[in-house]
């Protein structure tokens, strides 16, 4: 008699793996495959709805059928981690980089990943972001070692490719827009998050780009500065306030020996 | 005991509908008429558009929480992560009832999105409520289990199904979501007797009644095989087994669920009408029953 344990490793494998006889042995009823099945069908069509929900472009782009295909095979080597499944799927893009039915479309995976970027957006958690007043308390000093934590739904992604246009004509079905794209336009540095009136796309600055991605890792805001020279960062950082981009901050005291050792 | 002690703090023992993204909108235009509704608690874990709405719509209609994730069966444990996510959107919503599912969905930290049939034995028993005891302390209330549908019964399996319910209910303390569809499913695909299976619930401890249509399918051996896809109406023979449910424990919650090929709200709600009817034909003969 298995433990609780073993079957339930057994099924796994009946289920994802397809080894089905083991665990149909330990069936009472007949026809154990189809019985299976039913569970098998339910799971892949919970994981392919999910990832189809987070990828909509994506599927649009090689069609339903294939992304049908290419999910399947996804799934079977990326399992959801939690019960949580709006956050099932972040591998898919790289998955389909390195799918070899998918490469002629050179953009696919930057898509998906500006895809995911949305995706986590809209499902972020509310946070009431940090005012600019917060800082004032601090000491001037400390204000250069500062270091925030961006909020949730902020997302940053860079492409070779238009993908932010890209992305609205797929999913408006506007076969004239992308037709009119120049793919060889140079590259794009988005940020992604979900505003007061829903989510928003912003093509940004390289220069600026960089700077707020070192801030959203949390590096201090000093060693941010000194890494974007020519850049008007006191400018870049008040708009970042403005549009609700940090949640919280912290002031490293391991960064406050180090910069003044320079 | 009085039946209508037995509902929630906040969920009245009238018809109540699940609510799902699709209807938001016309919920809060048609401020809908429903005693209460209950949502997925998964479908809430983030912030954003959807929380916005179940913020403003649970101002005005009590809700219930139903879990389909916490797999309460896994040998392995629970997944302290996803409790703690569950405890946060009740924090949010103040729920009149939280229920969980009989069942397992997580093996090697692996969530397979459905509700995997358990093996009924003493084994499966104590880490179910082992589980539930985890979760009801973790919460600090308490919660209500639903038996499932199954397509399997295991050959190692030692105790029926309606007896793991009641001793999950006698053990914990927790209470029951009687899934009437579910037990009329399950029975039939196991040639079971779904009255033996009604009268095996203590009826003290139901909290909810659940309702949904179900599929049949063909298995290619013959068997014909009903599933649980909560994709059309009530059929008639649940409806019978649902006033056989009603006269064994008294009036209580009821929910009309349908998640797959959603219909307008009005129809959901014609359904939540049909079960009301049968709440109020139950309440009348109990206080006939209690007059005498």
């Amino acid at each position: 008699m298995p433990t609780l344990l073993e079957l339930q490793r057994t099924m796994r494998t009946g289920l994802i793996e397809r080894e089905v006889e083991a665990i149909t042995l330990s069936f009472a009823d007949g026809g154990g495959v189809d019985r299976l099945d039913i569970y098998r069908n339910t799971i892949l069509f919970a994981l392919t709805r999910a990832l189809r929900l987070a990828y909509p472009a994506v599927e649009r782009l090689v069609g339903a059928e294939f992304f049908a295909a290419a999910a399947e095979r996804f799934i079977a080597e990326h399992l959801p981690h939690a019960a949580y499944l709006d956050q099932y799927g972040d591998e898919f893009p790289d998955f389909m980089s390195r799918f070899p039915p998918a490469a002629s479309l050179s953009y696919l995976a930057d898509v998906g990943r500006l895809e995911w970027a949305i995706n986590c957006a809209l499902h972020a958690p509310d946070e009431r972001p940090l005012e600019f007043s917060q800082l004032a308390g601090l000491a001037s000093e400390k204000q250069c070692r500062v270091s925030f934590r961006a909020h949730p739904s902020v997302g940053l992604v860079r492409s070779d490719f238009p993908i932010d246009d890209i992305w609205r004509a797929v999913l408006s079905g506007d076969d004239g827009a992308m037709a009119a794209l120049d793919l060889a336009a140079g590259p794009v540095f988005l940020l992604v998050e979900r505003g007061e009136a829903g989510l928003e796309i912003t093509r940004m600055e390289k220069s600026a780009w960089g700077f707020l991605g070192a801030l959203c890792r949390g590096e201090p805001l000093l060693r941010a500065v000194n890494a974007a020279p020519g850049l008007d960062t006191v400018n870049v950082l008040a708009d970042q306030f403005a549009r609700g981009r940090f949640v919280a901050f912290a002031v490293d005291m391991h960064e406050a020996a180090a910069s003044e050792a320079i | 005991m009085s039946p209508t002690a037995k509902q929630g703090s906040l969920i009245p023992a009238k018809a109540g509908i699940g609510l799902r993204f699709q209807h938001h909108q016309s919920v809060i235009d048609t401020q809908s008429d429903v005693a209460w509704m209950e949502v997925h608690t998964e479908n809430y874990m983030g912030g954003g558009t959807p929380l916005r709405y179940l913020d403003a719509i649970r101002r005005n209609v009590p809700m219930s929480l139903h879990g389909v994730g916490l797999s309460l069966g896994s040998a392995e444990g629970l997944d302290p992560g996803h409790l703690e996510r569950i405890r946060q959107v009740a924090e949010r919503i103040e729920p009149g009832l939280m229920s969980e599912h009989i069942a397992w969905s997580v093996v090697g930290g692996a969530y397979l999105p459905d509700l995997l049939p358990l093996p009924m034995t003493e084994e499966a028993l104590d880490v179910v409520c082992r589980h539930v005891d985890q979760v009801q302390s973790y919460l600090n209330r308490r919660i209500l289990v639903e038996n499932p549908s199954t397509y399997v019964t295991f050959r190692h399996s030692t105790i029926r199904e309606w007896e793991f319910m009641a001793a999950v209910a006698a053990r914990t303390g927790c209470g029951i979501l009687c899934d009437v569809n579910n037990i009329y499913v399950s029975t039939q695909n196991h040639g079971w007797d779904a009255s033996a299976y009604l009268a095996g619930l203590p009826p003290a401890a139901i909290g909810e009644i659940h309702l949904a249509g179900h599929a049949v399918r063909q298995l290619a051996d013959g068997t014909t095989l009903r599933i649980d896809d909560h994709a059309s109406r009530v059929i008639p023979e649940v409806w019978a087994l649902y006033q056989e449910a009603l006269a064994r424990f008294g009036p209580v919650p009821t929910l009309i669920e349908w998640d797959n090929d959603i219909p307008p709200l009005e129809i959901l709600l014609a359904e939540a009408n049909h079960a009301d009817g049968f709440i109020a034909a139950t309440d009348q003969e109990t206080g006939h029953a209690d007059a005498a």
